[in-house]
């Protein structure tokens, strides 16, 4: 049976954003043309696609390289996040002597530090992954600990009853416990690395073939062409909204069979 | 009918068929068992039971009684703050040990949400590293005991609630137990369910030859199924009364609707008036 689409649920939910954002689109451009807006205060719709196309290899490898220092900062902060969280549920000690640091690291603002970071640090791109990674792993560990710890206590005494080792206890109950929370952590993670990344390269100001997203806004500003720091700033949006909905995909993947969260999907 | 004409019975009446209590070999023998939590609730108080093999018990009794804490520490979850527990005559290390297998089921069904039946089933095994070819001719066996064999494959989440404390059942079957212990199993289940699956545990406990303690709330669940009930007493938690409950095993409709019946529950929800006064 074909039904019609707006009453799909899938296409409503892409289709009605969509619509809210061509008409704000289209409102920007209105407002720019009737009102005469110079460029350098407030580009046009059009003139930011413009500038998009001519400095599109610029404008590439930049994201190449905020994209690649994200990606290895989240990645660090995944491994390192969830290693300190089965780490603080092997050990209360552990958890009381180590946790406040995490805090501390997390409520310092990355600004403030970064610039000690980057004198200590080798080149740059370390001194940006450092901070970006900073800033992404509190809530990987603060979720998987969350996570490790929501054991079902009759599932725990099941556990112990047939008397299962430290292992299996961690493997076949805490593991697959935690995952919900991981996932969820995973999200906002994603998002936080990619705004360390930005942030860390603003305080480092470094340009030449290592120079990234934030610096071709920087730049950018310094120039004024200001429809390039438009369509940078695009493209860090875009980057952000990517990784969000690869973590969606990831958490469905590893959760939608069996997790309460996705049943509402099935009807 | 029979069971109508039947005249109330003696307590001293020994059942023919019936389990034979005293005579045989104990199974868990509970001797001056205290508990007092760290907040200083006396949850048990010079506690006496022996539970003898093939005896269905019943711990009857109003919430807070201390019926989890002393099915808890039969289990070996928790430990008596002084008195003795003895399994099998021995410590509890003999528990475990061939023959001397014991299974808790609990009150909600405890299954992992995120493995499938058969790998929920197959837990206890699992975790004793039984191969998998091994194990899974008995996860079938039990789940077609509970008759859940055609989910095998399914998410708990896709069972209904007594189809999962089924599931939660064949768990316990798995492991071939000899003394089984149950928190309420089916205290969240509407009566149909209850009732069908009162009958499914009187039918393994009869031909799995199990020696069964079992906690409830309801009078009605306690007369069907125990041939003894120990009634317990709020602050401090205590064995105030053991009724016998003579009638003859098999037990079924015959037995829920027969004069017997409703003279042991009155009996019971005496004893348990009593106690909740
Ligand atoms: N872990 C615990 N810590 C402190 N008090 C507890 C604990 N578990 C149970 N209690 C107390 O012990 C008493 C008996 O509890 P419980 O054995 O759960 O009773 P029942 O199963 O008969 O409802 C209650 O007063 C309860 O509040
Ligand atoms: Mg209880």
């Amino acid at each position: 049976m074909k039904a019609p689409l707006v009453h799909n649920e899938r296409f409503v939910q892409i289709f009605a954003p969509l619509m809210v954002g061509v008409f704000a689109l289209v409102c920007w451009q209105a407002a720019v043309v009737a009102w005469d807006i110079k460029p350098y205060v407030l580009p046009s719709p059009l003139a930011v696609g413009v500038s998009l196309i001519e400095n599109f290899g610029v404008l590439m490898h930049a994201l190449y390289i905020t994209l690649t220092i994200t990606v290895i900062a989240f990645l660090i902060a995944v491994v390192f996040g969830s290693a300190l969280a089965l780490l603080f549920v092997q050990s209360k000690w552990i958890e009381i002597s180590l946790f406040p640091y995490a805090i501390i690291m997390q409520v310092t603002p990355v600004v403030a530090i970064a610039p000690l970071i980057i004198i200590w640090a080798d080149d740059t791109t370390t001194a940006l992954i450092i901070c970006a990674v900073i800033i992404a792993i509190f809530p990987i560990i603060s979720n998987t600990t969350m996570g490790l710890r929501s054991v079902d206590p009759n599932l725990m005494n099941l556990f112990r009853m047939n008397r299962a080792s430290r292992w299996q206890i961690l493997t076949r109950l805490r593991i697959p416990s935690a995952l919900p929370y991981f996932f969820g952590g995973l999200r906002i993670s994603s998002g936080l690395a990619l705004i360390g990344a930005v942030v860390a390269e603003f305080v480092a100001g470094t340009g030449g073939a290592k120079a990234g997203l934030a610096y071709m806004i920087l730049q950018s500003g310094y120039t004024l062409q200001i429809p390039r720091m438009f369509a940078a700033l695009f493209l860090i949006t875009l980057t952000g909204i990517a990784l969000f909905a690869l973590m969606v995909w990831l958490s469905r993947l590893a959760l939608a069979s069996w997790h309460e969260s996705y049943l509402e999907n099935e009807q | 009918m029979d069971a109508e004409t039947q005249t109330s019975p003696e307590p001293t009446a020994q059942a023919p068929g019936g389990p034979v209590p005293g005579g045989k070999r104990p199974v868990v023998d509970i001797s001056q068992v205290d508990k007092v939590y760290g907040n200083e609730t006396r949850a048990l108080d010079q506690v006496d039971l022996t539970v003898r093999e093939g005896d269905f018990i019943s711990l009857l009794g109003p919430s807070g009684c201390g019926k989890s804490t002393l099915l808890r520490i039969v289990a070996g979850l928790s430990k008596a703050t002084s008195g003795e527990v003895k399994w099998w005559e021995q410590d509890y290390g003999v528990v475990g040990q061939p023959g001397r297998e014991l299974c808790f089921v609990f009150q909600s069904p405890t299954l992992m949400p995120w493995a499938r039946l058969d790998k929920n089933v197959r837990l206890p095994l699992d975790l004793k590293h039984v191969k998998k070819s091994e194990s899974m001719p008995k996860v079938r066996d039990a789940l077609t005991m509970v008759g859940l064999g055609d989910f095998e494959g399914a998410y708990p989440r896709e069972l209904s609630g007594g189809m999962q404390m089924r599931a939660s059942i064949a768990r316990a079957l798995v492991t071939e137990p000899s003394l089984c212990l149950m928190d309420e199993p089916f205290g969240a289940l509407d009566e149909m369910t209850r009732n069908r699956l009162n009958d499914d545990i009187l039918r393994l406990w009869k031909e799995r030859g199990w020696t069964v303690i079992f906690v409830t709330h309801s009078v009605y669940e306690a007369v069907y199924l125990s041939n003894r009930i120990a009634v317990m007493a709020p602050r401090p938690g205590r064995i105030a009364e053991e009724l016998t409950i003579e009638a003859p095993y098999p037990r079924g409709n015959e037995f829920r609707n027969s004069d017997e019946y409703a003279e042991y529950c009155r009996r019971a929800s005496h004893a348990l008036e009593k106690v909740s006064s």
